[in-house]
């Protein structure tokens, strides 16, 4: 369960997020949407432990992630964020090592092939992959992505939406930014629309 | 590691011995009996007095300055970071030079080591305080930055070097460009231990450098704990390159150098190139400090013009034939 009590963030005398709470029940889906600029990022960001809120707290089963170890942290959640750059040219199988094994996420989101290939050499979308396999490798209780589908065909986008689907039937706390219409986020458990 | 890469380790390992045997054979005074000579320790001055320990001190810097550059790139995740250009080398130059002026350590000593260590360290941090200023270490601000510093810095230690009235103190040219002729076997002692302790803490943190190279925030959700890493990384840094400068001045281009060649031949894993990088510096300095004494003997070069000429043909020939060893956003 993520509990986000009263929260509010503010970036450069902005404020992005004001007084905003929400219970993120475990084993579920929860997608949030909305324009550009309004805060979606900076949410996942605190979910995450990258940033503290300026006011208010955010506990994932009751640990607050501002106050915990990376180490320890990185037990209990994962996150891809969006536009993954990677500089040097390690294999795809040796960046989604860095988190964990990598055999089985291989297969699952079609990037066997590409194992052994450069990171650096990948396109937009499949870099995107590999930034969503290593999360998922890391094998967390709660499981944070940050526009997923942005590079994705609809064959890979499915494939991902399916493998959401497996991780939060298996008890994983799936939190996605995506900028889709209500329509297509019909295979979430929950839509989180506005947040200010 | 895949048989593949120990192969070539070996073969870079066979190389380093092979220039090592060159080292020692060459130079203005022919030793009659050359291999019946090594093999007895001792019997031969010029061979055991003069050129081992030059040869041993050329491995070690060598050694060195290449995990020192690796540890600087990693530590920064910028391709263009060495100990020159982030200020660490004219810092631990400045702080050995600092340390004989006041009359606290001589050349070579334990002082001036320990003394060009914390200059090294000071500089650098001061360079990565002053480029992280308005938040994100870039790696634009990061050179600007570092480039300043160490301009200030060596220009500090030409004033010092000049004000030193010790009849054993080293010239601004040492300093500058970097000798190995005045090295001696109590002169190894220190930047043996600094050279130890550094690549040992630099195999520690490699791991994390790995990591650190998908950026800050993944390396964060990795559950590496960045500036520790980072400070890690620099305090390596800083004890290879605080040591080897602090005894045979600043030798350039071998920490820029050796890490990417490292890199292009072997891959971009840290805990691999703290072998590779060092074996590469070993050997890149003992090839040019070869060519410095023997190209126009019994005159000597500056063994910073050969390391140039030596690492930056090997360099632009990486960067032009291979763009995926580190790409830059």
């Amino acid at each position: 369960m993520i509990t986000l009590n009263e929260i509010t963030i503010v970036r450069d005398g902005r404020e992005i997020i004001y007084g905003y709470s929400e219970q993120i029940p475990a084993g579920s889906i929860t997608v949030i949407t909305g324009p550009n600029g309004s805060g979606k990022s900076t949410l996942l960001a605190a979910i995450a432990g990258d940033i503290a809120p300026d006011k208010g707290t955010i506990t994932i089963d009751g640990l607050h992630p501002i106050l915990t170890p990376p180490l320890a942290l990185s037990k209990i959640r994962a996150m891809a964020k969006q536009n993954q750059f990677y500089s040097l040219g390690f294999s795809v199988r040796e960046v989604i090592e860095m988190a964990g094994n990598a055999d089985e996420i291989l297969t699952v989101l079609a990037l066997e092939h590409l194992a052994d290939r450069a990171v650096t050499t990948l396109s937009a979308g499949e870099a995107q992959r590999v930034s969503i396999a290593q999360a998922i490798a890391q094998n967390t209780p709660v499981l944070i992505l940050d526009e997923p589908f942005a590079a994705q065909d609809n064959e890979n986008r499915k494939r991902i939406i399916d493998l959401l689907k497996k991780l939060a039937e298996d008890g994983v706390t799936v939190v996605v930014v995506a900028h889709s219409s209500e329509q297509e986020l019909a295979w979430a458990d929950k839509v989180i629309k506005q947040f200010l | 590691m895949k048989i593949a890469k120990i192969n070539l380790i070996v073969i870079n390992f066979l190389l380093l011995i092979f220039a090592g045997l060159i080292a020692l054979s060459v130079g203005p005074t022919k030793i009659d009996g050359f291999f019946s000579q090594l093999i007895q320790p001792g019997s031969d001055e010029i061979l055991w007095q003069i050129r081992f320990p030059r040869v041993i001190a050329a491995v070690i810097v060598g050694a060195a300055l290449g995990v020192a550059g690796l540890m600087a790139q990693g530590a920064s995740n910028n391709a263009l970071a060495e100990p020159s250009i982030l200020g660490t080398a004219s810092g631990a130059a400045l702080g050995a030079v600092g340390a004989i002026l006041l009359g606290l350590a001589q050349v070579g000593s334990i002082a001036a080591i320990v003394s060009g260590v914390i200059g090294a360290l000071l500089a650098t941090t001061l360079t990565l305080k002053i480029a992280s200023l308005r938040g994100n270490l870039s790696s634009f601000a990061l050179i600007i930055v570092g480039i300043a510093v160490s301009a200030t810095l060596t220009a500090l230690v030409g004033l010092a070097s000049v004000m030193i009235t010790q009849p054993d103190a080293r010239s601004i040219s040492f300093w500058n460009f970097g000798s190995l002729a005045l090295i001696t076997y109590e002169n190894l002692a220190g930047v043996i231990a600094t050279t130890f302790i550094g690549i040992l803490i630099a195999w520690k943190v490699a791991p994390n450098l790995n990591r650190l190279s998908l950026g800050d925030e993944t390396a964060f959700h990795l559950g590496v704990n960045v500036s520790r890493t980072r400070w890690l990384a620099l305090v390596a840094l800083s004890l290879l390159a605080g040591g080897a400068v602090s005894t045979v001045g600043i030798i350039a281009f071998i920490g820029l150098a050796a890490p990417h060649i490292a890199r292009f031949i072997y891959g971009p894993n840290h805990r691999a190139l703290v072998i590779e990088s060092a074996l590469i510096g070993s050997l890149i300095l003992v090839l040019a400090d070869t060519l410095a004494r023997t190209l126009s003997a019994p005159n000597e070069l500056s063994i910073g013009l050969l390391t140039s000429l030596l690492g930056a043909p090997i360099l632009v020939a990486l960067v032009s034939f291979k763009n995926n060893v580190w790409r830059v956003q």
